[in-house]
């Protein structure tokens, strides 16, 4: 019984979160420039002309630029946090914990009102260093989050032990703590990448035509002309984002390992 | 010649008071174990030396200096850790090693030490395993030879032995002393095996609800406990709780089972204690002026060169008691009598 329900659950969200996905792919390779079935032969050509069009390129060398920035700065300051969060007594760590992580609850919407707001009066540049700066915002507190489990996770005499053998704080963090919670920063930097690579709301508020980022470019793209270079970016997000989760599954893994 | 000094700690943790004016003397080069029940504060005080944790009142002073403040990597104490602490992603070289780069030695000399205390703790074809890949034994040893390899000036072990089993913890106790022998270190090891600390230890301290209840060597613990507490968790005994009538040459201890004259020594005891060896046992009374208690045996445990008895007292108390075993032992439910000199009764307050 407890079978038949899994099976139908599974087939059931499978279906209800990929179908939509794997029903428009093959329409990538379609010859046609109208995005319908059924498919009139299987071609190339339209990534090589989204891969050749500056209309696509510059937007996606944007997005990579900004989420790069977006993911040593999150990575940083998140890790920062955690780090000192760690290093409080109980109460407080549940105190700061919410407030660390409370970019994640407010609405993208309003972050994204005041700090066009804030970047306008200040005068931080319109574009790439506004980006990097509202998406590390958000991005911050799932490094925050990711490396506060690992911390969690760590043997805290460890720390003790090294300084028992004479090591300084810094030192410490360098031989013991860091190598040991590696992954959890990894997956907090992969988390970060992710979230700026495919942040639309803060994007439509900060980004001027020069910085504006690839699902800008696909939400304008979707308005204007509905053809298959949408669909071949979109295939290109996917298979991205596959090649993400699979870096993801293996750093959970090998984080799993030395706790033996 | 004093190496380490404790002077009147206290140490709450909010509400709770986990140390009531502790102090201690410790000299160069001596063994000193802290015994006492779970929770008694010896971890406390160990934290306290290392540098973990600050003390609420008092000082720890080396070789003269405070150093109460001083934070854990100033303070050059060894520790090993109840749980080891070894770390999991180096090999036992590199944990070994560790301290020592940490104090930018020279490879050369790394190496050097690295290999000798490998050697101290018989690890060296281990090297190159990780902690993991170690027996608990192993990995005891490995915290030893990482705990020792930068020369501290006091080596702390807090509960070094109480994952490991009772064979294996005989033979690393045997180790350690050698150990402690060869190299003259100070340590300070905490327990709560009464049997390991007077194996080991030139003196112990034992702790109770956070005090120290009496600072001494085993010997001094096992013959002169200073209080029933002390008598009770330092060897066997028995206890009797009675009177004194009387003062001076004429005082007398009067107990529901016996009386007895008070020497000196024994001044002013309303509580008095038999250790189970200074008993006797014997089928008829014997008539040479030694108190004696006629008693029933509840059970007996052989161990070859001797027996240990428990024995019902008529007023229904236990009394226990060793005696030779070469032509074997009372059957259960024997009636006998126990006797003991009086001079062999030790006084309590
Ligand atoms: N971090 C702490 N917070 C609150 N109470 C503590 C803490 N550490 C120890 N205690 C309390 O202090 C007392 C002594 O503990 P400890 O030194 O660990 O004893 P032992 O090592 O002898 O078992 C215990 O009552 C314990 O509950
Ligand atoms: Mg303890």
């Amino acid at each position: 019984m407890s079978r038949l329900i899994y099976w139908v659950s599974v087939t059931f969200c499978a279906s209800f979160l990929i179908l939509p996905l794997v029903v428009v792919w093959p329409l990538a390779f379609n010859p046609s420039s109208f995005l319908t079935y059924p498919m009139e032969g299987f071609t190339f050509d339209w990534f090589a002309k989204v891969l050749s069009d500056p209309g696509w390129t510059r937007p996606m060398l944007n997005s990579v630029r900004v989420a790069l920035g977006v993911t040593v700065l999150a990575v940083v300051i998140g890790g920062l946090a955690a780090l000192g969060v760690m290093m409080t007594r109980r109460g407080t760590q549940i105190v700061l914990s919410a407030l660390f992580v409370s970019p994640l609850v407010v609405p993208s919407v309003v972050v994204a009102v005041a700090l066009a707001y804030a970047f306008g009066r200040t005068g931080v540049g319109g574009g790439y260093l506004s980006l990097v700066l509202a998406h590390s915002i958000v991005a911050a507190p799932l490094v925050f989050l990711s490396v506060m489990t690992s911390l969690r996770g760590l043997d805290p005499n460890l720390d003790l032990a090294g300084a028992s053998l004479g090591a300084s704080r810094i030192y410490r963090f360098f031989t013991v703590t860091l190598p040991l919670t590696a992954p959890g920063f990894a997956a907090g930097a992969v988390f970060a990448f992710i979230t700026s690579f495919d942040e639309v709301v803060l994007a439509l508020f900060l980004a001027d035509p020069g910085s504006s980022t690839l699902p800008i470019a696909l939400f304008a793209g979707l308005r204007d002309r509905l053809e298959p270079p949408i669909v071949v970016v979109a295939v290109l997000l996917s298979v991205l984002s596959v090649l993400f989760l699979m870096l993801l599954n293996y750093l959970q893994k090998r984080h799993a390992a030395p706790r033996s | 010649m004093t190496s380490l000094e404790i002077k009147n700690i206290n140490k709450h943790y909010g509400a709770v008071q986990a140390l009531h004016d502790v102090s201690l003397s410790i000299n160069k080069g001596e063994f000193v174990t802290l015994l006492g029940p779970s929770g008694s504060g010896k971890t406390t005080v160990l934290k306290i030396l290392a540098g973990f944790e600050p003390v609420t009142s008092g000082q720890v002073l080396m070789e003269g200096r405070d150093v109460t403040a001083l934070p854990p990597e100033k303070r050059n104490f060894g520790l090993v850790f109840q749980g080891y602490a070894l770390f999991p992603h180096m090999s036992v070289y590199d944990n070994i090693a560790y301290p020592l780069r940490v104090r930018r030695q020279s490879k050369a000399m790394i190496d050097e030490r690295v290999l000798a205390a490998l050697d101290l703790v018989q690890l060296r074809k281990f090297a190159n395993r990780r902690p993991q890949e170690l027996s608990g034994g192993q990995q005891q040893r490995v915290a030893l030879a990482r705990a020792l390899v930068f020369k501290p000036d006091v080596l702390l072990l807090d509960e070094p032995m109480s994952a490991l089993d009772k064979q294996l913890r005989h033979d690393l106790q045997e180790e350690l002393r050698e150990i402690h022998r060869s190299l003259g270190t100070t340590f300070i090891n905490v327990t709560h095996d009464q049997e390991e600390a007077m194996h080991m230890s030139d003196r112990i301290a034992i702790m109770d609800h956070g005090q120290i209840k009496q600072y001494d060597t085993a010997h001094q613990l096992y013959r002169r406990p200073a209080s029933r507490f002390v008598a009770e968790f330092v060897g066997k005994s028995n206890v009797f709780q009675g009177e004194v009538r009387g003062s001076g040459s004429s005082a007398r201890f009067y107990s529901a089972s016996f009386e007895m004259p008070l020497a000196d020594a024994q001044t002013g005891a309303s509580t008095v204690m038999i250790r189970p060896e200074d008993a006797e046992i014997t089928t008829t009374a014997p008539n040479d002026g030694r108190i004696t208690l006629p008693v029933q045996v509840i059970s007996s445990t052989y161990s070859g060169d001797r027996a240990l008895y428990t024995l019902l007292q008529s007023d229904g108390a236990d009394f226990i008691a060793y005696a030779p075993a070469r032509s074997g032992v009372f059957p259960d439910g024997t009636d006998i009598f126990v006797s003991f000199a009086s001079q062999d009764v030790i006084a309590l307050a």
